[in-house]
């Protein structure tokens, strides 16, 4: 299990414990955090588990394959450098501490 | 002593009570039936179905696998393959593109029904379900006119399994060539003639320039058929069952049509079409004390971890209120379904527009019919009275 802080948009954190192998959009909406939906499941196909990752160490994360790039574009809140597809994101334990930061809107 | 046989009829009738056992008492158990690992707990069917490197698709992701197909369809493939194929057809199926279709869709559920008026008893299975996925496959995918029973018939054929030969019959294999051919008869015709639409398009289509396998093309576009006739068919029938089940459910989604949404992802985790897919492993894991081998079948129970308690409380009741986030009636990971838009916007509209001239209605039958499958959950009947 690794922890996670999701920041919701209008600021409340919440820290999750988060099984290795998970996306980050599915250790948000299997733990009730608000602001992720992940509409597809987790298909890459929705674009509703956009997130800002924490630009100090979003450099730690595997880049987004092409697949996630076109989708980024369908994101509805403004696309920013550490925009990132939650279900793209797999956790593991060098991943501890990670803060997320969600935006006010997915669709 | 316990056992849990995916062929046996009970699994069709009533699975639950048996994946509670799986659950609690062999989390990780070996089918000796099924020749299968069944996972049934929410958390271990989400790690497997996101790990595709571990649990592989390519052997089949049927119990009991159509074996001409694997390795040539969106369900068989692995990334990267898999990810590049289902680049070529997502597109049709995105809310943006299904939002364009909404007044054509309500205006399919609206003929349908109509022509249910002054009745007083309905096979909400045959004479609706049936109707509204085949016309909105057609619309979607591009589908010329056909005899919508007969198709809907032949493509639960293909996702059906036998309880004594425990595997698919040639009535199965028959069922599943006629599709195929059906679909080369309109990927020819949308090869000469095209026509703006999905097969059109990915009759044609290439990855990095090269065309696709004619195998992919023909596999694939047979799988559409499958998953849209017949998954979307029995889920809509599974939902018309819930509704006339909680009567209190139902009278507020006829007060308040904006309930239905909540309806339908509730019904997807209580219980939805779509129970049991398998995978393969590509290496040995051991889980609750099991070691499972590189090369073992695996079964991952979508139907059991939507009702694990450990993550839905209260899990065998149907409640309009849950908004159960993060179940898995559409599976989960890069495979989960590529009809799940299509199926949320054709199930709202198409209860909508029966709700509007039938707001209340139960059904005639105790005892369903379901169908025999390894893998899905169907009433081929569902009478409903319509008070």
């Amino acid at each position: 299990m690794t922890t996670i802080t999701y920041v919701e948009a209008h600021g409340q954190a919440v820290t999750v414990d988060v099984a290795d192998g998970w996306s980050l959009m599915q250790g948000a909406v299997a733990n009730g955090v608000e602001g992720i939906l992940g509409e597809c499941g987790g298909s890459c196909a929705c674009a509703t588990c956009h997130c800002y990752v924490d630009e100090a160490r979003i450099g730690e994360l595997p880049p987004p394959a092409d697949n996630e790039l076109d989708m980024l574009e369908d994101a509805a809140a403004p696309r920013r450098s550490n925009s990132r597809l939650a279900c793209q994101v797999k956790v593991h334990s060098a991943m501890a501490g990670l803060i997320v930061h969600l935006p006010d809107r997915q669709q | 002593m316990f056992v849990f046989d995916p062929y046996d009829p009970i699994v069709d009738s009533n699975p639950f009570p048996l994946y509670k056992e799986l659950r609690d008492h062999y989390p990780c158990y070996w089918s000796e039936a099924g020749k299968v690992w069944v996972l049934s707990r929410y958390a271990d069917v989400v790690a497997a179905a996101s790990d595709w490197q571990t649990y592989s698709s390519l052997k089949g992701n049927l119990l009991a696998e159509l074996p001409s197909r694997t390795g040539a369809t969106l369900g068989t493939t692995d990334p990267p393959r898999h990810d590049r194929l289902r680049a070529l057809v997502q597109h049709a199926f995105t809310r943006r593109n299904l939002a364009g279709l909404d007044e054509q869709l309500r205006e399919i559920a609206r003929t349908a029904v109509r022509s249910f008026e002054g009745r007083e008893r309905l096979d909400f299975n045959r004479e609706f379900s049936t109707e509204m996925t085949m016309k909105t496959l057609s619309l979607i995918i591009g589908l010329p006119p056909t005899d919508e029973n007969h198709l809907r018939r032949q493509a639960m054929l293909c996702v059906q399994t036998d309880p004594v030969v425990k595997g698919k019959t040639e009535e199965h294999e028959r069922a599943f060539k006629w599709i195929n051919e059906f679909a080369v008869s309109v990927i020819e015709e949308r090869r000469a003639r095209p026509k703006d639409d999905l097969i059109s398009q990915f009759s044609v289509a290439e990855i990095d320039g090269d065309r696709l396998d004619e195998r992919e093309v023909i596999m694939t576009t047979t799988m559409l058929i499958v998953a849209g006739a017949e998954s979307m068919g029995a889920f809509m029938s599974l939902m018309a069952m819930n509704l006339a089940d909680h009567p209190e459910a139902l009278a507020r989604c006829v007060q308040n049509p904006d309930l239905l949404p909540d309806a339908i992802e509730e019904s997807l985790r209580f219980n939805t079409s779509a129970q049991r897919f398998k995978r393969t492993l590509t290496r040995d894991v051991e889980l609750h004390g099991q070691r499972m081998k590189a090369g073992d079948a695996v079964c991952l129970t979508y139907g059991s971890a939507n009702r694990d308690e450990r993550q839905f409380p209260d899990p065998d009741r149907y409640d309009l209120d849950r908004k159960p986030r993060g179940h898995l009636g559409f599976g989960s990971g890069v495979h989960a379904c590529l009809g799940s838009m299509m199926a949320r916007q054709v199930l709202r509209v198409a209860f909508e527009e029966f709700h509007k001239v039938f707001p209340r209605y139960r059904r005639a039958e105790a005892d369903l019919p379901w169908m025999p499958s390894t893998n899905f959950r169907s009433p081929t009947r569902l009478e409903l009275v319509l008070e």
